[in-house]
């Protein structure tokens, strides 16, 4: 596909998820943030509904060998960088989606955030310029590295590989592991009668 | 259109999305927000920097601006669909943080998101939506941390709200 067409699709993709997400309040800072806090999971539950659904759509694909996976290795900065964005979302209020969202409904707060999140990465990128941590994409290899705190690359489709056993298999086993969670939570809503 | 008047169940909202998700997983990727705010943070700082920027090394060895990201065109797809959303709805008002306390905590907020997605290579969105559904190492780890950077925000933020 042309850099135009993929340009194209992305923005198409990106409206609708904008008018879906404001239309139906969706949050991800409050699918976590309100099931700590409140005990309440509107949102969580539509995050597990979404994450059942692309668990099967996804290693379907890869099973067949389609589609196009995130191809990068992992390791303690995942981490430590989503436990600084989880306190950074809930004390901004807002998550990655809903500051876009948000200043699209002309909330000047989200902008706010939206500005400083800038602002963190440009700040990340003086700091990775002086220590050069995480490695950079060129330099990774796939594999384990301790020295650099990463564990390498490993998905549904290296599993796949790995076993031979069809990746499918292992997004059914993932996506039972949501069923119950997300049961759990309308168990725990029926008892304390928040359905 | 009763669309535009009435909540929208989130559930069916994120399963429409889940299945778009599927298809862009298809064509291109999977949806991310973070790569493309790096990208959009690279272009403005190469628009005041100018050839200043080559002298910070993350510029050219990790996202070289590129205005042809296509992750950039997600951001401004959901900023242009919720602002349709909100004029349809007639939910489109400016509104601003009340206290200075609001300000100041998003002012941190933002910050720490800006700077653990790039610490990370990847958002919440990419946790949930892309990297844990392709069953990648990387969102076990990125969940296991949000949860508890969400729980320690959330005890932060229960602490601010009782004074």
């Amino acid at each position: 596909m042309s850099v135009i067409g993929e340009c194209l699709v992305a923005f198409i993709f990106g409206s609708v998820v904008g008018l879906l997400v404001q239309r139906s309040r969706f949050c991800n800072t409050a699918a976590l943030r309100d099931a700590i806090l409140f005990k309440t999971y509107r949102n969580t539950k539509a995050l597990l509904v979404a994450m059942m659904i692309l668990t099967i759509g996804f290693t379907t694909f890869i099973t067949l060998g389609d589609g196009n996976p995130m191809h990068f290795d992992v390791g303690l900065n995942q981490v430590v960088g989503l436990f600084l964005f989880g306190i950074g979302m809930v004390l901004a209020g807002a998550c990655t989606v809903s500051t876009w969202v948000k200043t699209g409904e002309g909330n000047i707060g989200a902008l706010w955030a939206l500005v400083f999140t800038f602002i963190g990465m440009f700040l990340f990128s003086l700091l990775w310029s002086y220590n050069y941590w995480p490695p950079a994409p060129a330099s990774m290899t796939g594999e384990p590295n301790l020295e650099a705190l990463q564990l390498g690359y490993s998905n549904a489709a290296t599993l796949q590989e790995k076993y031979g056993i069809p990746a499918i298999v292992f997004g059914i086993g993932q996506t039972l592991v949501l069923l119950a969670i997300y049961r759990a939570i309308l168990r725990k809503e029926r008892k304390t009668g928040t359905a | 259109m009763e669309f535009f008047r009435k909540t929208l169940d989130p559930v069916i909202a994120l399963s429409v999305i889940a299945v778009l998700d599927i298809f862009m997983f298809l064509i291109v990727g999977a949806w991310t927000v973070g790569g493309g705010e790096t990208m959009m943070t690279g272009l403005a700082a190469q628009a005041v920097l100018g050839d200043d920027l080559q002298r910070i090394p993350f510029w050219s060895l990790v996202f070289e601006p590129d205005p042809s990201y296509w992750k950039i065109y997600i951001s401004l797809g959901m900023l242009f669909g919720a602002f349709v959303g909100a004029v349809l709805s007639k939910e489109f008002y400016l509104r601003y943080p009340r206290h200075l306390s609001e300000w100041i905590l998003i002012t941190i907020g933002g910050l720490l998101m800006g700077f653990g997605i790039r610490l990370a290579f990847v958002c919440n969105v990419s946790t949930f939506f892309g990297l844990t559904p392709e069953m990648n190492l990387g969102g076990y780890l990125a969940i296991s941390g949000i949860i508890a950077g969400a729980w320690v925000g959330s005890m932060i933020y229960k602490r601010i709200l009782e004074g």
